[in-house]
């Protein structure tokens, strides 16, 4: 069985977790932060998804899913379609899916100019 | 003649402090052809003044004591997607949980009716201006029976008829605790345009089956005339529905 190792990953300043998820939740215990490749991507209603290659140590490779906020919400914050494409080499920042497959809140995109896409739900921040 | 220096030495140092503050902000608000405040116009979602961060729940500090049985308002979660997060595959959000979270907010209105959309799943609310009772006899449903009438400048709309269903999304924020209201869910919202990029709106949360008594949330919503250009984007939520029925499907 192959297992990743999960890069430090550290807490973002912003609040970062997922309004809701398609799946399950994600779980804030656990942030993940993985590189790889851009395989494909879903600009859809009601998230938008990636998914992303990631190469483990042993060599195998591991199809990362990774949801974000829906295009609507992204475009309005100057971020459209043509942000990501295929074949991008990618640092994704998030939060693991609770039913811990290999899956994740894609909140922060990094890719190797240093560019910087917040593509996370907004969540409820300091609401309580 | 002394005081008439007075009084005008009191207006120039008025002007200086009023002036002081900086370009004031315009309090005339758009009316209709009917003289009635003109609410149209893409809004942020519903927050606290002074907390306004990127959705709202309600303030638990506010809520009244229980009635006993009043606690089915806390729900736990079953692991069945239908009922921990119907959204999850395109069901309703309820009220007023569908319109606090992260997403613009438009308001149309005519002298008959005003229509209040959310920007998250197109959930509209069409509310008839005229002061009619509400219906009898009809079914509960996810967004209520609402009904406006104009109390001087302030918009009094009145909702019954609800669905038992999600209050707010404060399970994002703690799992353990869904709040769902009964279906004597009744919300008295009243909205007063207090300048031209606000609206004034105490929302009064009554459910008589869970609370002693009522209580208001203070809330407000801003202007935002730069979402005027591109409008509410579409969110079709089956597009990429990923829990048709349910049932949440891996990649």
């Amino acid at each position: 069985m192959s297992r990743l190792v999960f890069l430090v990953a550290f807490f973002l300043a912003a609040p970062a977790f997922a309004h809701h998820s398609a799946i399950a939740e994600y779980d804030l215990e656990k942030p993940i932060k993985v590189n790889g490749t851009v395989t494909r991507i879903e600009w859809t209603n009601p998230h938008i998804w990636f998914y992303v290659d990631v190469k483990n140590p042993d060599g195998t490779v591991t199809n990362w899913g990774f949801s974000g906020a829906p295009p609507g919400v992204l475009q309005r914050r100057g971020i459209s379609r043509s942000s990501m494409k295929p074949g991008d080499q990618v640092v994704v920042q998030g939060f693991r899916a609770k039913d811990g497959s290999s899956n994740g809140s894609g909140d922060t995109v990094t890719f190797p100019d240093g560019r910087r896409v917040f593509t996370a739900m907004e969540g409820l921040g300091q609401q309580r | 003649m002394v005081t008439k220096r007075v009084v005008a030495l009191l207006f120039v140092a008025l002007a200086g402090v009023v002036s002081a503050q900086g370009p004031s902000k315009s309090t005339a608000i758009p009316r209709a052809a009917d003289g009635k405040p003109d609410f149209s116009g893409i809004w942020d979602n519903p927050k606290p003044r002074t907390a306004r961060g990127p959705a709202t729940v309600f303030d638990r500090t506010k809520f009244p004591p229980f009635k006993p049985g009043g606690e089915a308002f806390y729900e736990p979660r079953t692991g069945d997607p239908r009922h921990d997060e119907p959204r999850a595959f395109c069901m309703p959000s309820g009220f007023p949980s569908a319109f606090l979270g992260p997403y613009p907010v438009q308001m149309i209105q005519n002298a008959k009716t005003l229509v209040m959309i959310t920007e998250f799943m197109r959930v509209t609310r069409i509310i008839p201006l005229d002061g009619r009772p509400h219906q009898a006899d009809i079914e509960p449903t996810y967004y209520g029976d609402p009904v406006g009438k104009w109390e001087g400048d302030t918009l009094v709309i009145d909702t019954t008829h609800f669905k038992r269903w999600s209050l707010d999304d404060y399970y994002y924020t703690n799992s353990k605790e869904y709040r769902m209201h009964s279906d004597a869910f009744h919300t008295v919202e009243r909205l007063t345009r207090v300048d031209a990029g606000t609206i004034k709106y105490d929302f009064t949360v009554d459910d008589p089956k869970i609370f002693t008594k009522p209580w208001t949330e203070n809330w407000e919503f801003k202007l935002h005339p730069e979402w005027e250009k591109t409008g509410l984007y579409e969110m079709v939520c089956n597009e990429n529905n990923r829990c048709p029925g349910g049932q949440c499907v891996k990649q």
